[in-house]
């Protein structure tokens, strides 16, 4: 039951676009994709926040760096592989440098700096028109594979539903690996971890990139899926949101992180649908409920992460 | 050559001396006890000694390489590992797990080879397994292995803390009170412990308070006060030695 669990829920969101399609529910398939991003937001952070426990309010500076480069890159008629690529790798690229000067602080310091970044980053997209054409946004033209057009939601949906799997897969793979117990020594205490042969700084630095490396990923298709960009989806808000979707879900889970994407991201459309359409201006008073029955309740989050147990049968003391 | 040589070793905070003019030569295969009131300075040795800090002034060498004020990690990967006087666990993961932790700087994978599942990747985990059960068996806590470090009994802990430090397959170990807070069966049961860690070959430089683990185990002991060394020898001359029976009981009428 347990390994078919994640089997049926893969089935089960493959299954959405079919079970909803010519019905009244067929806009559930662009909240899924949105839902989608969100998980691919949130497995990124999880990296830094959740295996480090790095605090970083400024993530969503990462999502916009991979939005705009790939907006730009596309809109000069770069190939989309191509653009992807470099969307990710803009993103890792500012991220690294930033890691190198910021690294150093921790806890709330780190904090307000990552905060810091992210509100600069969204001034200078704003401000810079040359570039970014400033607050009317950037025109993106659609994503062409082998000269088919792809604009309807359906195909993003399937698209990030497959990073997502990805995400996962590497999230896991990484978490119960030497560098993933590296960093979950870190968080848990970084003088006794430096003193077992961790390279703290170094390991720091690798996940705070790892971590950029979704943002833009996540950024890049977002852009290419609007066919529009502009500041106002990369505002401190959007920050928030993430790390309340690690934190609600259980920092360092993959599956609490999944599960906080869904009810955080989800909960607007189903407010929306459920009730009536003005609920949407009540979506932040519902999330504080939430986040204050979690911090109440159940603070390690929804679905904390359970450690590796191994095999002890050749006990011999 | 000495395993470690310390010469003239100082670690000043603003104006005060925690410790100055440390001198120390430790040869291999020794158990070496530091002892001395509290607040002489021992902890910031040690804390020198590994890392933490970088020291004001003096050399600290081993097998003949400058470390002082070589990153912690580096020292580690050197040969010098350590527990704590109060213990520092990775609390949040299992026993084995903060084992597993210890095995880094004796491994290399990085990204590529989990991400892929590459054979030569899987062989070093069950490697960094294997390494990390045999220190855990060894210190005789295997079986607390799936258990969560902080769950442990206070003295399972402690003895996690010295497998953790073994599994970075140290030339020295050093460690920060060891018997704090024990009975003296327990203590005893360590005190056996650190004569088998001396049968691996594994040099030992223990702080310690309780006299009769330091005459037991102690074939030298250094006696720190006010930062400063005040006697050094066997366990039998530094108790005879009036300085330190003045640094402990006071100047006598």
């Amino acid at each position: 039951m347990k390994r078919a669990l994640p089997l049926i829920l893969i089935a089960a969101a493959a299954a959405l676009p079919w079970a909803v399609q010519g019905t009244g529910a067929a806009h559930l398939v662009r909240a899924g994709g949105i839902i989608g991003l969100y998980m691919i937001l949130g497995l990124g952070l999880n990296f830094t926040l959740g295996y480090v426990g790095l605090f970083d309010l400024g993530f969503i500076a990462f999502y916009g760096i991979g939005a705009y480069t790939a907006a730009i890159l596309a809109g000069l008629g770069f190939a989309p592989p191509l653009t992807i690529a470099l969307a990710v790798l803009s993103a890792v690229l500012v991220r690294f440098l930033l890691g190198l000067t910021i690294l150093r602080l921790r806890g709330d310091y780190l904090a307000v700096v990552t905060m810091g970044f992210g509100e600069i980053s969204r001034l200078i997209i704003n401000n810079l028109d040359a570039v970014t054409n400033g607050p009317k946004g950037l025109q993106v033209p659609p994503l062409r594979f082998f000269g088919i057009s792809l604009s309807e939601n359906i195909y993003y949906y399937y698209l990030i539903m497959a990073v997502v799997l990805l995400s996962i897969a590497a999230s896991r793979r990484l978490e119960n690996s030497r560098i993933g117990r590296a960093w979950v020594a870190i968080r848990e205490d970084e003088i006794a971890a430096g003193l077992s042969g961790i390279a703290v700084g170094r390991l720091k630095l690798l996940a705070f990139c790892l971590s950029a490396a979704f943002a833009g990923l996540g950024g890049a298709i977002f852009a290419y899926w609007e066919q529009f960009v502009t500041p106002e989806s990369f505002v401190f808000w959007e920050s928030i949101l993430v790390v309340s979707i690690v934190v609600l879900g259980g920092m360092g889970s993959v599956s609490g992180v999944l599960l906080g994407a869904l009810i955080l991201s989800g909960c607007p459309v189903i407010m929306q649908a459920v009730l009536s359409p003005e609920w949407i201006n009540y979506r932040y008073l519902f999330f504080g409920f939430i986040l204050l029955l979690v911090i109440l309740f159940r603070p390690q989050g929804i679905l904390p992460s359970r450690r590796r147990e191994a095999e002890l049968l050749n006990e011999s003391s | 050559m000495n395993l470690l040589e310390v010469k003239d070793l100082a670690q000043h905070f603003g104006g005060l001396k925690a410790i100055d003019q440390i001198d120390l030569s430790i040869s291999e295969g020794e158990i070496i006890s530091v002892i001395g009131p509290n607040g002489a300075g021992k902890t910031t040795l040690f804390n020198v000694m590994t890392g933490v800090y970088s020291g004001t002034r003096g050399s600290i060498s081993f097998q003949g390489r400058p470390i002082r004020g070589l990153p912690s990690y580096k020292i580690t990967a050197l040969g010098i590992a350590r527990t704590f006087q109060n213990i520092r666990l990775f609390s949040n993961m299992t026993a084995l797990e903060n084992v597993m932790v210890a095995r880094h700087c004796r491994s290399s994978s990085r990204l590529i080879g989990p991400l892929l599942r590459l054979p030569a990747y899987k062989a070093e985990e069950s490697a960094i397994e294997a390494a990390a059960k045999e220190v855990m068996s060894f210190t005789g806590i295997l079986s607390c292995g799936n258990d969560i470090a902080r769950n442990l009994s206070y003295g399972n802990q402690r003895r996690l803390e010295i497998a953790r430090a073994l599994a970075t397959e140290p030339k020295l170990l050093i460690l920060d009170e060891p018997t704090a807070g024990m009975n003296p069966t327990e203590s005893q049961e360590l005190v056996e412990l650190v004569r088998r860690i001396k049968k691996r070959g594994i040099t030992v430089l223990l702080i310690e308070h309780q006299m009769r683990v330091v005459m037991d185990i102690s074939e030298r002991v250094v006696v720190l006060d006010y930062g400063v060394k005040i006697a050094e020898g066997t366990p039998q001359e530094v108790v005879r030695d009036a300085r330190v029976i003045e640094a402990y009981l006071g100047k006598g009428g």
